[in-house]
């Protein structure tokens, strides 16, 4: 009563002062308290994963608009955080999260947690097995299925299994034993694989209530022990691209139930290997489908610098395996993302900051930084 | 966020690598059971690991260079922020916190004596990350799904012994190479 009193003496105050032409309108009083997002979510909306490493219990998910460089919103996902996952319909951000009773110590909870994309609030929740991994984000460690039915997350406690959960029901199904593989990588509407130790792929069917009802194993698909490939591939229909340590294109092929290798291509001539030039960084590989283009991180360095960020995004033709662009980048990268649709952004995370590039990637023009982007971005999400 | 720009005064080769790093390794192995084709793997039990016979570890020549300091010898294929740094040693724990028991080893050679010691990377748990003396070095290391040689695990999560936050990582002397 008496803060309303105080108001309205201040409104008074203010409406008297006036010398000419209308006030401004007061915020106070109006409907609108709290911004919403258009539904569905933009082709060049990019929802930029943060683990936070100085203070992994606080993962944070940034959602930028890369047309107009603005901040739209921001999720709160837990401790040790990886990557959000989107459905196809746009409306629903599926995020696998950690959480402990008393903030960095007590009883683990993990639970997949789901929110509305225009209001970007709470709208569900699914509890899952307390063995989700903890790891340096990558995109293998959950994906939906193709129909996005079924969301499959890796676990690692270090036993290999991943967990099915059901966002149907919004239930957890259960778990699938994936005994020296990683990963759960979504394959089709009722499949995944993972990727094993001996550079095997191990080839999961699930049934229509979600249980795994046929695995698979291939033999090494690369060669694991002399150039093992990147864990980040990037996906066209029933191919994924893997690229080597060493620079090799590694396209693996679903064939039936299982997994094949169609024939590596070097990404660098013999000349460009000697001057050391190779991949790097953590999601090093991007793609366009319509474009027919592979996007690569490059930097010269040893054998050991396989993470380190490239200033250089060198372009291939997929068809015909030829270098056709290079883009010189205006800072070093650790990641890159392409949107999905046919006027194209590529996006890029800035080395040893929080800033996020935004590229024309037909004319390799930098449009846009973003900065002030989190802690220690890592991953990037595109709407599908 | 000047906490970066810190970042990249303390260390070595700091970040970049910010997104690869994060890890800690892993270990691992025989804990698949059931895994027929995987083969065996690592295994370092931190609380059972002890120095070289002879060897005085953090300093003098037989264990030269700087504890603190991402080049030191034994973070040829380390992960995360520097124990020295946060309370602890490059051997102990920061007080408070508590080692995993499971992690992965590395092999680095020692310049002091000329010879390859086996490395266990114990995490320490319990407490948010420390924050300080980031260090990321991918000697051999390889990529997630060959855990055993990968430096990108968190390992206090998962153990049943210590499912519980990351704090710092610690370069602890298991024996010499043979």
């Amino acid at each position: 009563m008496i803060v309303g009193t105080a108001l309205a003496a201040a409104v008074l105050s203010v409406s008297g002062a006036g010398k000419a032409g209308a006030a401004l309108p007061p915020d106070v009083g109006a409907t609108k308290t709290v911004e919403s997002l258009p539904s569905p979510p933009g082709k060049h909306w990019l929802w930029v994963n943060d683990f936070v490493f100085p203070h992994m219990t606080d993962g944070t998910v940034h959602l930028l608009d890369g047309d107009s460089g603005k901040y739209l919103g921001l999720l709160s996902v837990g401790s040790s955080f990886s990557h959000v996952i989107l459905p196809r319909d746009g409306k629903l951000v599926y995020s696998p999260e950690i959480y402990f009773s008393r903030g960095t110590r007590g009883t683990r909870t993990d639970v997949v947690t789901i929110y509305d994309t225009s209001t970007l609030k709470v709208v569900g929740e699914i509890g899952i097995p307390p063995k989700r991994v903890s790891s340096v984000p990558t995109s293998g460690n959950a994906e939906l299925t193709d129909d996005d039915r079924f969301l499959l997350i890796y676990n690692f406690t270090p036993a290999q299994s991943v967990s099915v959960v059901d966002t149907m029901s919004r239930s957890f199904v259960g778990e699938v034993e994936t005994p020296g593989c990683a990963f759960a990588f979504a394959s089709g509407p009722r499949s995944f694989f993972g990727m094993c130790a001996d550079a095997s792929f191990l080839a999961v069917d699930l049934d229509d209530s979600g249980h795994a009802v046929r695995q698979t194993r291939t033999d090494a698909l690369f060669d694991g022990a002399h150039d093992p490939v990147a864990e980040h591939p990037v996906r066209i229909g029933n191919t994924w691209y893997y690229v080597s340590f060493d620079g090799r294109i590694h396209p693996i092929r679903k064939s039936g139930a299982s997994f094949v290798a169609e024939p590596a291509w070097p990404l660098t001539t013999a000349a460009e290997r000697r001057a050391g030039w190779r991949p790097g960084g953590v999601q090093q590989l991007a793609i366009h489908a319509g474009l027919g283009r592979l996007y690569v991180i490059m930097h010269q360095g040893g054998r050991e610098t396989h993470k380190d960020p490239g200033k250089s995004i060198w372009v291939y033709d997929l068809a015909s395996h030829r270098r056709v662009q290079t883009i010189s980048a205006a800072h070093p990268l650790v990641s890159i993302k392409a949107s999905t649709d046919d006027q194209p952004l590529l996006f890029a995370i800035v080395a040893e900051s929080n800033v996020i590039d935004v590229y024309a990637p037909t004319t390799g023009k930098l449009l846009r930084s973003i900065k002030d982007v989190g802690t220690t971005p890592s991953l990037i999400v595109t709407t599908p | 966020m000047k906490w970066l720009d810190r970042f990249t005064e303390e260390s070595v080769r700091a970040v970049a690598r910010r997104s690869s790093r994060r890890s800690l390794l892993a270990g691992i192995g025989a804990l698949f059971v059931g895994a027929a084709a995987l083969p065996l793997l690592p295994v370092a039990r931190g609380a059972e690991a002890k120095p070289a016979p002879g060897k005085k570890p953090g300093g003098g020549t037989a264990d030269p260079g700087d504890p603190s300091a991402c080049d030191y010898w034994r973070h040829c294929a380390i992960d995360g922020f520097l124990c020295g740094c946060c309370g602890g040693t490059q051997a102990t724990c920061p007080p408070g916190t508590e080692m995993s028991a499971i992690t992965w080893i590395g092999t680095c050679h020692n310049p002091g004596d000329g010879k390859d010691y086996v490395i266990s990377y114990n995490d320490c748990c319990g407490k948010t990350s420390c924050g300080r003396c980031f260090c990321n070095r991918n000697e051999r290391d390889t990529p997630l799904y060959q855990p055993g040689q990968s430096n990108d695990y968190n390992w206090c999560a998962g153990s049943s012994q210590s499912n519980i936050p990351y704090h710092c990582s610690t370069a602890r002397i298991v024996g010499a190479a043979e």
